[in-house]
């Protein structure tokens, strides 16, 4: 798996973390927010502890409550890549 | 008054299945069969079968909960589908939740444990904030629902069920037109089992059908069960001007408390919650068709419970039938009183009183109904509950008329 995330696999994750299926298509459609969803803080709290199981990294920007995907996907892979440059 | 009824038990998921199963007197209590419960002194148990909580609930509900919460949501459904009630969504403020917990999710709370304990805390999973905690299913049940008026959880014991549908019906007559009431548990799984062997009046009998003998000469404790029920109470005049059929009244209740396991004790509690119950109900002792016993199944509780019942009811104590169909599924702890509670609905609207199962002798000056059910007119039930903390409580129901 490469160090950054894509929709696909934060659609998988999302998943199995809040418990809620969502098409990755729809995740990246410009506008989309996670409201419509149905997807909270605390279920991206879960999404953000994976990743950060995962990558060994301290996701410390406030990913969890970002309100779209496309926010959320820039906040948790700047941290994943600082930690991969540092 | 009840409008709804919701079940989610281990004789029978559905109000229909379960009352087949209770009015037929199927025992269904058996060795627990869920995973790292099989090394355990408790073996015998009522457990749900044949509930597929993903054919149910939405799964954004089912990663966030518990197996209480889940049995609670599916009998919170099932009640509102049966009252054929649909929530205003522009009155969201006119529908309640109240729930009754003994004790929570413990088994998600024990499987987020061994994670900071086997990996590390950064592997508990945020939902450890909210679905152990007692109060999460009248949490769910609102959320879910859009339910946004007078919402709670009682934690007063086993009792609790009943109190928390007498807390319901105080909503309703200060003006909520609706809510959502019951109790579900989910004990069987290990951290919560050890948790109950404390209990001293658990049977550890591993034969399921001389496990749980309330008022038997062989009573050696009660078996645990899991599940519940959910019912819907609604203000008679809005529920009329929707059309809905009046199931029950809740007549009359009383609770009182006279500490852990002093079952000598609970006999003046119980015969006082009895009195006090009927007199807000404003009826007489001989009005009352049949009793739902608490029937905690060892001697000292069941003599207690049938010494209060003569003190309360007077001669005629000895003439009223009285079951226990829990003798059949175990107890649910707060789970259990609902479910008599839906029972007796469902007794007084079939004129049947279903049997005791399991129980053949009885040892106590009761006229208690064994063997099969029988046919009887009932247009008032009473039912018993006990917590073993000490907790004692009544419920009078009357029946609904008929449309």
């Amino acid at each position: 798996m490469s160090n950054t995330l894509n929709y696909p696999e934060l659609a998988e994750l999302i998943r199995a973390r809040a418990g809620v299926e969502i098409d990755p298509v729809e995740l990246e459609r410009p506008g989309a927010d996670f409201d419509e969803f149905g997807v909270d803080s605390l279920g991206l709290l879960g999404v953000v502890g994976e990743l950060e199981n995962r990558h060994g990294v301290k996701v410390t920007n406030g990913a969890e409550s970002a309100k779209t995907p496309a926010e959320f996907l820039a906040l948790v892979n700047s941290a994943v890549t600082a930690k991969a440059g540092a | 008054m009840i409008t709804g009824l919701g079940v989610v038990a281990p004789n029978g998921v559905g109000a229909d299945a379960f009352w087949k199963a209770t009015r037929q007197g199927v025992s269904v209590l058996d060795r627990i069969s869920r995973e790292g419960c099989a090394d355990l002194p408790l073996r015998v148990a009522g457990q749900v079968r044949d509930f597929d909580p993903q054919a149910v609930i939405d799964s954004r509900y089912l990663v966030q909960t518990d197996r209480f919460t889940h049995y609670a949501m599916a009998a919170a459904d099932q009640a509102v589908a049966d009252a054929g009630f649909v929530a205003d969504p522009e009155h969201p403020y006119a529908v309640g939740v109240v729930t009754a917990a003994g004790s929570g999710g413990g088994e998600f709370g024990q499987g987020e444990l061994q994670q900071l304990w086997g990996k590390g805390p950064q592997f508990v999973g945020p939902y450890q904030s909210i679905a152990w905690f007692y109060a999460a299913s009248t949490g769910q049940v609102s959320i879910r629902g859009g339910y946004k008026g007078p919402c709670g959880v009682v934690a007063s014991d086993e009792a609790g069920g009943l109190d928390a549908i007498a807390h319901a019906a105080r909503s309703v007559v200060h003006g909520t037109d609706a809510v959502v009431v019951g109790a579900a548990e989910a004990p069987l799984a290990p951290y919560s089992m050890v948790c109950q062997l404390g209990y001293p009046e658990l049977s550890l009998v591993d034969r399921p059908d001389r496990a749980y003998l309330p008022f038997s000469p062989d009573a050696a404790g009660f078996a645990p069960a899991e599940g519940g029920a959910m019912l819907l109470l609604e203000d008679e005049a809005t529920a009329r001007r929707r059309g809905a059929a009046v199931r029950a009244y809740v007549a009359g209740h009383g609770a009182t408390f006279t500490g852990a396991s002093r079952w000598a004790e609970s006999r003046e509690g119980l015969a006082a919650a009895i009195r006090i119950a009927l007199d807000r109900a404003r009826i007489s002792p001989e009005e009352v068709d049949v009793v739902f016993a608490d029937a905690l199944g060892i001697p000292a509780a069941d003599r207690a419970e049938a010494l209060a019942l003569a003190d309360a009811l007077g001669p005629y104590a000895e003439r009223v039938p009285v079951t226990a169909p829990k003798s059949g599924t175990g107890r649910a702890y707060c789970g259990a009183p609902p479910l008599d509670t839906v029972a007796a609905v469902l007794a007084m609207e079939d004129g049947v009183l279903p049997p005791t199962p399991n129980v053949t002798e009885v040892a106590h000056d009761l006229a208690l109904v064994t063997g099969r059910a029988r046919p009887a007119e009932l247009r008032t039930a009473l039912v018993l509950s006990r917590g073993l903390m000490g907790s004692n409580s009544a419920l009078v129901l009357r029946r609904g008329e008929p449309d």
